[in-house]
């Protein structure tokens, strides 16, 4: 799709675009409920204090007519179909409200068939971008509150939703603060590079959040918990983050679609993301993958092909 | 023919994983063969270099290794038929990483050595323990092993030093290792 000769070049979004969506989203979540296709939909509440919103899952026409979307609802939702909430699945099919970053989860979760496209009914939102953290929350996204992962989005538009609320609307002349922060990364010397990251991991507090929210996370049994043999210190020392973030972050490459959620619940604010979209940016580098665009048979480190770069191998 | 005994101020740690199919078979040959090589090195078999996760990596750096060398066989030669295709993939992706946080991957080296190439894995060995040899000791993993204070804070006037991190501490530590 031709992004760039359709946008409605906008500095923000009106708040009658989120409550069409939010129209939409009921209307849908009704209906589905209604006609019993599906048994819940995964969903977002207005939160207790004005200007929240909280996850939910909804499973009566009374609770599906409360549905929203808005600005505050960050959360990426395929994490409440995987972990502890599998058995929502087991009930039959579940609907779920999407914007596109969490649409790259959950062909992500097919590729590794942890979901069934057949079991999900996906009501995607064409989303103009949700608010950062620590913002002031005016009831609609402008350049000043919008989250930092929203200012490159590149997947505006749900691709391969069962419906697909809202219209394309994004805002204009955004400054991709993290690619500028990758690239004066990238630029440091070698020494200055470990000195930034030593010092961002070593405010981690081992309170395994971004495992937690990560949708791709859902080893039941995690290397970093086992300690016969211990592969990964989990005390919160210098020495056992560095391992830990290195093994997410390794874990995590050519699988992560770039939600940004590790980066959302992290308390000491330590920029996550940037060691992710690195990783992808390398797999895009090397073999040419995506993550999460659509489902796809392997990951690029699940296959390879005998002609694979080994230039850096003797 | 003898090996020159050279004293040096400084020598490396060197940990190799290796293939227990060619590269671990390779060396045995080059030991069969009487090939002198460093003896800094310290080999750990693995049935496959798709065995070796980048987390042994993390941890032989984090044990005071100053150096580290993966060596498996030959592509096409895979024992499982594809491991060393699969771990090709990996590693590269891991030296991205590695070098996006600042380690020097002139420390890490990936090799293919045969069950019949003794002298490539004499070759390699020597070249990764000079080269290491000459760039010193790697202290950036021994460092935040050293250090036991819970939480840094950029911009805060906390003397590293001093937080639960006595001569006596560091000590201890090196004898150990």
């Amino acid at each position: 799709m031709n992004a760039k000769a359709n946008k409605n070049q906008v500095t923000s979004i009106e708040p009658a675009y989120y409550q069409a969506i939010t129209e939409a989203i009921r209307k849908e979540a009704v209906q589905i409920l209604k006609d019993e296709t599906v048994v819940g939909v995964v969903g977002y509440l207005p939160g207790r204090r004005k200007g929240t919103a909280s996850p939910a899952l909804v499973t009566t026409v009374e609770e599906a007519e409360k549905l929203i979307f808005s600005p505050a609802c960050v959360n990426n939702l395929s994490v409440y179909l995987t972990k502890a909430k599998k058995g929502v699945l087991k009930q039959g099919k579940v609907g779920i409200v999407a914007k596109g970053c969490d649409m790259r989860a959950l062909a992500g979760l097919m590729t590794e068939s942890q979901l069934q496209r057949e079991d999900l009914f996906i009501i995607g939102v064409v989303c103009p971008g949700v608010y950062g953290f620590g913002v002031e929350r005016t009831g609609t996204v402008t350049e000043a509150n919008i989250a930092r992962k929203c200012r490159e989005c590149t997947v505006h538009m749900p691709e391969g939703a069962d419906v697909a609320a809202g219209t394309h609307a994004e805002l204009a002349d955004l400054t991709p603060e993290e690619a500028e922060e990758m690239a004066r990364i990238e630029a440091m010397p070698q020494a200055e590079r470990w000195a930034f990251w030593k010092e961002h991991f070593s405010r981690c507090i081992r309170c395994m959040a971004c495992r937690q929210v990560c949708p791709f996370c859902y080893c039941e049994q995690c290397l970093c918990d086992k300690n016969r043999p211990q592969a990964v210190e989990s005390s919160p020392r210098p020495a056992g983050n560095m391992a830990w973030h290195l093994v997410r972050a390794m874990h995590l490459a050519g699988r992560c679609g770039g939600c940004a959620e590790c980066e959302r619940v992290c308390p000491m604010d330590i920029p996550l993301n940037l060691l992710n979209r690195r990783m992808a940016q390398e797999l895009k580098e090397l073999y040419d993958f995506e993550a999460g665009l659509t489902p796809v048979e392997k990951g690029p480190l699940n296959e390879y092909k005998e002609n694979d770069d080994q230039s850096f191998i003797k | 023919m003898h090996a020159e005994h050279i004293k040096h101020d400084f020598e490396p740690k060197i940990v190799a994983f290796v293939c227990t199919w060619c590269t671990y078979a390779g060396a045995d040959l080059a030991g069969t063969s009487r090939m002198q090589y460093p003896s800094n090195v310290r080999v750990l078999k693995f049935p496959c270099t798709g065995r070796i996760d980048p987390v042994f990596i993390l941890r032989a750096f984090q044990k005071g290794a100053d150096g580290v060398l993966v060596s498996g066989c030959h592509p096409g030669d895979c024992h499982y038929m594809a491991g060393n295709f699969h771990a090709r993939r990996r590693f590269a992706a891991f030296r991205a990483l590695l070098n996006f946080v600042g380690v020097d991957l002139n420390r890490l080296q990936f090799s293919w050595v045969s069950a019949a190439e003794g002298g490539k894995w004499v070759d390699v060995v020597t070249e990764l323990t000079e080269r290491v040899r000459t760039m010193g000791p790697m202290p950036e993993f021994k460092e935040l092993e050293h250090e036991e204070q819970w939480s840094t804070f950029a911009g805060t006037s906390v003397d590293k030093s001093t937080v639960l991190n006595s001569p006596e501490l560091k000590e201890a530590y090196d004898s150990i290792g």
